[in-house]
């Protein structure tokens, strides 16, 4: 099968910190990836590669087809990205943020405004259609941010951790939005520290840890590989197994007893 | 009901800028940039710059105040400069035409480049762009464009404001073609320094990487108030005053004077006035020349700033450390545990925050050199021993100069949200923060500057003038506390940076120079006429500093705005 997306070798340092020690992987259309690592891994700095805000210092990327040295711009408006850190423009409204989002890939606004509105209406928060986002909650705005992604019907999907503050209801209705689009041939690819989630919905998993890739294939594959869930293969792939002792002297910490100087 | 500029039912409501956007639009296309993509940024920022960001909602959504209204605080408060300017209008009496127009652009140059450095620094090199905007289809020329244009806007209206009188008044005395002459080079010279800053910054940025290159930016702008202030320098000896009487006045055009790129910009009015000359030709070919050079650097540049924009936010880490500076200067200025920890919260806070180092430290860099020239041209003129002029001897007086700027930068950080952590405390402390906070900025960018002048002043006149020093410190002390009081009304740091409040601190030092001259002639006569006036001030403000250092904001509650 073809791809749609290729990592070969890609790394990437800030300084002498080297963030991406040579990353491989590949995508195929129409796949969901959970793209997973502990706090640091890369997985953000990935996702800033690809998306062409930052320069990889080595390594090759193919996104569509093409090397994304030789793209333009004009590949972006086949991508939907949602950020970490859920930014946006707050002081506007989230109609004229989702306005002008949907402006800038060419789209015309009477479209915008009734695909905004009705998918805000679904996800049930039209009534804050013309409120600031400031006034908005961390889940509402990653609400705002999910339908900024997909206004423009993208084909593939980067979502740096989309289910960040958002309620179990909502968690359930943005992971079947994820299962339709598979169905309707989108490609995702997100990163999220939900192992439960991941597991369930993910069609491939990739785990970084240290700016290599760990462990690349289906849950089911990886499962092989150490028994149990996701959690545990997660924490036995990234060399974390002392949870319960750190747990204990954390506390211990906390009371002012700690075996460790400042 | 909060303006709808995304069209909608109000075409007829286009903002005057995007109408001169629009004619300029086949310009814009000339240099690669999608023009309707940079029309939508433009007019988004714009509606955004007009808001106020309220950080933490109200009384639930839905409900919209009256101050949430659309304002621009940066267009409301133009005029105050153009009355500023008209005292530029003295410059008619003098019979000269190239002296008038040296002068108006040394003055056009020197507010237009300090005002960009230090107030649009932030928003040039805004990273968060990047991730809303530079994700979508918007090629990085055409992000880099919509945000020059965004500047530009505020620049070229406030280009307007400062020279507006004297414009105004060159079509009255020099006829119109004159006028038309000083109207175009405003709006180029207005070009010229935003497009100059843009091919500095990205030329820095393509080169090095991470923390070194925040470092090199405050210092680049550090660098480029020296020259400025230089150049001025080498203007002032262009001008000599021949008869002091009848205001008649001298140009002495030296060959090497041509690197003082303001002259260049006068040389069409000379030759307007005296005909044809050697001299006059080669500067106007130079203005000619060095735009057509701008214009193309700006031209291979202009997608370098935004392409290596992100290595801004993502330097390594460098490891904290208080200096032994910091420590000690703490555990002696600060006599309670909470003013200790605001101590040290202000000086690390302000020590990686690089949008209050862009605010500030051109200014600071000014306060060092601006005292220099000044002293070596009052040495010109007069012909008096240096230890004995009295600008000299109250030089470290100039570090007050820069309370006005410094106070208004303390109310804002990149990380204003953090300020719920202020909410979070069981008791008022507005006193401690606001006493540590002044503490720690005295000791951390005052004293230094002030002990540097005072050393100078001290070495060359002797130990004498030591309680003229001291009082000095006390006062800016003083006078700090007094800026805080004027200027800070919620808790510092928690304000966001805003391209429209982008200058309030220039407000903030006109309405300070009036204080600062009252006070200080005050202390003047006192010290210099009444025996033992010095030490008579040096009791006084010894206690209102104790009183203040101790005491100070006690009873001051601070709000959210």
């Amino acid at each position: 099968m073809e791809t749609i997306l290729e990592m070969r070798e890609v790394k990437k340092s800030f300084g002498g910190n080297h963030v991406l020690k040579g990353v491989n992987f590949s995508v195929h259309p129409g796949e969901i990836i959970g793209y997973i690592g502990p706090n640091g891994a890369g997985k953000s700095t990935t996702v800033k590669i690809i998306l062409g805000m930052l320069q990889q210092d080595a390594g090759e990327i193919m996104l569509f087809g093409r090397s994304l040295a030789e793209n333009g711009d004009e590949y972006k408006a086949r991508i939907g990205y949602v950020p970490e850190n859920a930014e946006l423009y707050e002081t506007l409204s989230a109609e004229e943020y989702l306005l002008f989002v949907g402006r800038l890939y060419g789209m015309d606004e009477q479209i915008v405004r009734q695909k905004s509105f009705s998918m805000m209406k679904i996800l049930g928060i039209e009534s804050a259609f013309k409120n600031r986002l400031s006034s908005f909650s961390k889940g509402m705005r990653q609400k705002v941010l999910i339908i900024s992604s997909l206004l423009h019907n993208p084909d593939i999907l980067f979502w740096d951790e989309p289910l960040n503050g958002l309620d179990a209801n909502s968690v359930q209705i943005v992971k079947e939005i994820l299962s339709e689009l598979k169905k309707d041939g989108k490609t995702i690819f997100y990163s999220s520290h939900i192992m439960d989630t991941v597991e369930k919905l993910s069609d491939r998993i990739i785990i970084l840890n240290n700016g290599t890739v760990v462990a690349d294939g289906p849950f089911a594959e990886l499962q092989k590989d150490a028994d149990g869930t996701l959690e545990q293969l997660f924490n036995q792939l990234t060399g974390f197994n002392e949870y319960a002792e750190l747990a204990a002297d954390f506390v211990t910490a906390m009371k002012g007893e700690s075996q460790y100087d400042a | 009901m909060m303006r709808n500029i995304f069209g909608k039912e109000s075409k007829s409501d286009t903002p005057f800028f995007i109408k001169i956007l629009n004619f300029l639009a086949p310009m814009y296309r000339a240099f690669g940039v999608d023009y309707p993509t940079l029309r939508v940024i433009v007019e988004a920022k714009m509606v955004m710059d007009g808001r106020q960001e309220s950080v933490i909602q109200k009384s639930g959504w839905g409900n919209k105040k009256k101050n949430d209204e659309d304002k621009n605080t940066f267009f409301q408060s133009l005029w105050m400069y153009a009355i500023f300017s008209l005292i530029l209008l003295f410059l008619f009496a003098i019979d000269n035409i190239v002296f008038q127009y040296t002068i108006f652009f040394s003055y056009i140059f020197v507010m237009l480049i300090s005002t960009l450095i230090a107030n649009f620094s932030t928003i040039l090199l805004n990273t968060k762009d990047q991730v809303l905007i530079g994700t979508k289809p918007v090629s990085s020329r055409t992000l880099s464009a919509a945000k020059a244009t965004h500047v530009f806007i505020y620049l070229i209206s406030f280009a307007a404001a400062i020279a507006g009188p004297i414009v105004i008044a060159t079509f009255f005395f020099h006829g119109i073609l004159a006028g038309v002459l000083a109207l175009l080079l405003v709006i180029l010279a207005s070009l010229w320094c935003l497009l100059l800053t843009i091919i500095i910054y990205a030329t820095v940025l393509k080169r090095f990487n991470g923390e070194k290159l925040k470092n090199i930016i405050a210092y680049s702008q550090i660098g480029l108030s020296v020259f400025t202030i230089i150049g001025y320098q080498i203007m002032n000896q262009v001008i000599q005053i021949v008869d002091p009487e009848v205001l008649a006045i001298e140009l002495n055009l030296q060959w090497w004077h041509v690197i003082v790129f303001p002259l260049w910009f006068v040389a069409p009015f000379g030759m307007l006035q005296d005909g044809w000359s050697m001299t006059y030709g080669i500067y106007i070919a130079f203005l000619l020349l060095g735009t057509l050079g701008i214009v193309l650097l700006y031209r291979v540049n202009n997608d370098k700033l935004e392409k290596n924009l992100q290595k801004l936010d993502s330097g390594e880490a460098e490891e904290d450390k208080r200096s032994l500076y910091e420590t000690i200067t703490g555990k002696w200025l600060s006599w309670d545990k909470r003013e200790l920890g605001y101590y040290h919260f202000v000086w690390q806070l302000t020590k990686h925050e690089r949008e209050f180092k862009t605010r500030l430290y051109p200014s600071l860099a000014s306060i060092l050199v601006f005292p220099a020239v000044l002293l070596f041209s009052s040495f010109r003129f007069s012909e008096g021993a240096i230890e004995e002029s009295v600008t000299f001897i109250y030089m470290p007086y100039f570090t007050m100069l820069m309370l006005p700027m410094l106070a208004v930068s303390l109310q804002y950080s990149k990380n204003y949200k953090g300020r719920w952590i202020f909410d979070t405390s069981s008791e008022n402390h507005a006193g401690v923060f606001l006493r540590g906070m002044i503490k720690a900025m005295t000791m951390k960018l005052i004293f230094p500057i002030y002990v540097l002048l005072s050393a100078v002043v001290i070495v060359m006149t002797g130990f004498e003038l030591l309680p003229v020093i001291i009082n000095g410190f006390l006062l800016i002390i003083a006078l700090f506390f007094m800026e805080v009081k004027r200027t800070i009304t919620d808790y510092p740091f928690s304000r966001q940076y805003n391209a429209s409040e982008a200058n309030q601190g220039c407000l903030a030092t006109v309405i300070f120079f009036g204080i600062v001259i009252v006070t200080t002639l005050f202390m003047f006569l006192i010290q210099e006429f009444i025996p033992f006036g010095a030490y008579i001030v040096l009791v006084l403000l010894l206690a209102v500093d104790g009183w203040l250092l101790t005491k100070g904001f006690d009873n001051t509650k601070l709000y959210q705005l």
